[in-house]
């Protein structure tokens, strides 16, 4: 876009030709990348499961129903959607420790997901069931009580399935966290482990082939200035 | 006379684009390395094939459009828009082969996401991310915030002046040293020793907190891109709520407000001149215009009685408060309570807080401290012209490194750009509302997707409308580029059709 007459401006076709090739080429990166996709035997096509929505009304229930031990059984949605009815009250909590067990001062924090991929899904990528992202509450667990923990779930590791019982608060009082579990039993309901990845050999060989021709294309050129000279 | 573009136009856009393309390439080596080390063989195979993919098509880019033509501002603006919708493609494709998004959009979504500083996500179960995807998500951050276009241009392109042109484009104000290379240079000396410093602290943070050292050092290095980047991505899908520790919040508070700071205002501290601090314009704006947004959040929240007494209501109104108003997003508290127990006056002010932003030429989004200090103070010139005698002479004053006099071209520009924020901003609120989510909802979204703001109260997740995410990815884009450069590449189009030959 000159203000000046250009000396010999592109025709429109040589302009629409040159963004076809570019699209072309872009859509080449997009098809490869579809191509190096997992594989996954039982599930050729992504399935994107309901999720929870914005534009659902929340509805509390008007009394949480305890168990005989006095523990109303809770999870992460109903916490977050309806924390002060919930706040002081006796909670049982079953969720995957993810991300790392925080042992400070006697006590120890960590994050129970009670989403799909706790669950019978399990952790992505290892199906292409897609429930959006995690769900969980903080929990505070006595240093005691922590020691059940065996496996932290992360890249790579399904965490224990812990069944927590203890007290829920919008506003912890001695901690001042915000919507927590401050828990006096857990129990492993299942345990973590190992998640190992399948080797994607697709992935591998591209990648090599790729890898040598981009590694020639930029080291190519000066190599060979410096061998001319 | 609107003329057609000729092929040295075209070259121009493309060799600089290309370089950009280049050095998103060889940046995903970094991932590459950690995925190797730690055995996440897929995704390192993953991060290769997507960066050999970027060099070959840069490195052919460049062969084509090889010139030694100059590069003039239209041409810089054009190519910075470019390279902005481009790098996303590449950088989308180890994200989509890492298994946690759904689609390549939701994919190409986080990447612009994670170079405008957004830190919406849409992706799947972050808590089982491999870390070294984790890590390129947050290098993303770094790269968006310090100027991916500056970042690489200053590493693989000559000509200091010719570059010039590709500064202003991504939303800088202004050079603070005599050239754009040693402003660059100045830029990346101030964020390594951010790095250093911040990493240190938060790692041993994280240490106190009970992280062992090694995890520590990753947390630690990715907080410290989400923050001083005012990115707002973690490593965790509960954000810095994860660490529980009010140590780590303390750490994090000063970088996201560091962030926040214009570079030029980091370089009158760099020479000492701490005054600025206090007389300087934007920060006077930003330090009131955050102090509002804080009590009026505390009266908010007090309102509806949810903390017993200050101390936790001012951790945590404060923390949200400066996280929205740096446009960072890192949160204590999840967002879903936000609507379900923060009443309505306390979200309406993170809104306000995001919408607002930090300081011109920093890392933040959104309308920026100076453009509402400026406008302030045009009004303040104007109202005092009407109460004055009609022949009075009113002279209104700034300071911003010096004092300087209020012109009125500056006004009105500033008074554009807000007023083309406002419409950005709304822009995205009426898609929302289409879809049926409240106003309230869509108001909070649009925002943070716009402003860089980042929080989110649950409209951005994956099952969202598929024109929602194409909306949010434009208002993404356009906002950390302030309109500029994608007005002038909009600009070619319509030379392109309809120009003359």
């Amino acid at each position: 876009m000159s203000l000046q007459a250009p000396a010999r401006a592109v025709s429109r076709l040589g302009v629409l030709g040159g963004a076809l090739v570019l699209v072309a080429l872009l859509a080449g990166v997009v098809g490869v990348a579809e191509a190096l996709r997992h594989p996954h035997a039982d599930v050729q096509t992504a399935t994107l499961a309901e999720m929870g929505d914005v534009r659902d009304e929340v509805v509390c229930p008007d009394a949480p129903a305890a168990a005989d031990d006095g523990a109303v059984a809770v999870g992460s949605g109903e916490l977050h959607d309806c924390p002060a009815l919930y706040d002081g009250l006796r909670v049982r909590y079953e969720g995957e420790v993810v991300g790392a067990l925080l042992s400070r001062r006697g006590v120890a924090w960590t994050q129970l997901n009670d989403d799909d991929y706790a669950g019978v899904l399990g952790p992505l990528p290892a199906h292409r069931v897609y429930r959006g992202s995690n769900a969980g509450v903080g929990v505070l667990l006595p240093t005691g009580v922590a020691e059940v923990v065996e496996w932290v779930g992360g890249p790579a590791a399904r965490g224990d399935v812990l069944v927590v019982t203890g007290t829920f608060h919008r506003v912890d009082p001695a901690s001042r966290e915000v919507a927590v579990i401050r828990a006096d039993s857990a129990v492993t309901s299942r345990p973590g482990g190992p998640a190992p990845a399948e080797p994607l050999p697709a992935r591998r060989v591209l990648g090599i082939v790729l890898g040598i021709a981009a590694a020639g294309v930029t080291a190519g050129p000066w190599l060979l200035r410096r061998w001319s000279r | 006379m609107l003329f057609r573009p000729d092929a040295r136009d075209f070259r121009l856009i493309g060799l600089y684009s290309a370089r950009v393309l280049m050095g998103v390439g060889v940046a995903m080596l970094l991932p590459a390395t950690l995925g190797f080390a730690l055995g996440e063989v897929n995704e390192a195979w993953g991060f290769i094939v997507a960066a050999a993919l970027a060099v070959l098509l840069a490195r052919t880019a460049e062969w084509v459009c090889r010139t030694n033509a100059a590069l003039t501002t239209s041409h810089g603006l054009a190519a910075v828009g470019a390279a902005w919708l481009l790098a996303p493609v590449f950088a989308a494709v180890p994200l989509l082969l890492s298994g946690h998004y759904v689609s390549y959009l939701d994919a190409y979504f986080e990447a612009m996401s994670g170079f405008a500083t957004i830190g919406l996500t849409l992706a799947n179960d972050i808590d089982h991310m491999a870390r070294s995807v984790n890590l390129w998500r947050h290098l993303m951050q770094f790269m968006g915030g310090q100027g991916i276009i500056i970042v690489f241009l200053t590493l693989f392109a000559r000509g200091g002046g010719a570059i010039g042109a590709l500064y202003v484009g991504e939303g800088r104000e202004e050079t603070i040293l005599p050239n754009v290379v040693s402003t660059a240079r100045f830029i990346w000396r101030v964020a390594l020793t951010y790095a250093v410093v911040g990493i240190f602290l938060l790692w041993a943070a994280l240490v106190t907190a009970g992280m062992t050292p090694g995890l520590a050092l990753y947390h630690g290095t990715n907080l410290f891109m989400a923050a001083f980047d005012t990115g707002g991505f973690a490593t965790q899908s509960s954000s810095v709520g994860f660490y529980r520790s009010q140590v780590v919040e303390a750490v994090l508070m000063p970088i996201m407000v560091a962030g926040g700071c214009s570079f030029a205002l980091h370089y009158w501290l760099w020479q000492r001149r701490g005054r600025e601090l206090v007389r300087n314009l934007e920060s006077r704006v930003l330090a009131t215009s955050m102090l509002l947004v804080f009590a009026v959040m505390c009266v908010g929240v007090a309102r509806i009685g949810l903390f017993a007494d200050v101390g936790p209501l001012f951790r945590h109104a404060f923390f949200q408060t400066v996280s929205a108003h740096t446009t960072t997003g890192l949160a204590t508290v999840p967002g879903r309570l936000y609507l379900t127990d923060w009443g309505v006056l306390a979200p309406g002010m993170l809104v306000i807080a995001m919408a607002l932003g930090g300081m011109a030429g920093s890392t933040a989004g959104g309308i920026k401290a100076l453009r509402v200090g400026l406008v302030l103070k045009g009004l303040r010139r104007d109202l005092r012209k009407l109460l004055l005698p009609h022949d009075a002479v009113v002279v209104e004053t700034y300071h911003a490194g010096q004092r300087r006099i209020l012109r009125n071209p500056q006004v009105m520009t500033a008074v554009v750009v807000l007023l083309l924020w406002l419409v950005l901003y709304l822009a995205g609120t009426l898609v929302g509302l289409f879809y049926g989510y409240n106003l309230q909802v869509a108001l909070f979204d649009s925002t943070a997707a716009a402003s860089s703001g980042g929080l989110s109260v649950g409209v951005v997740r994956p099952d969202l409308e598929t024109p929602l995410k194409l909306v949010y990815i434009a208002q993404m884009v356009l906002g950390r580029l302030e309109f500029v450069a994608l007005f002038v590449l909009l600009g070619y189009l319509v030379a392109i059709v309809r120009g003359r030959a």
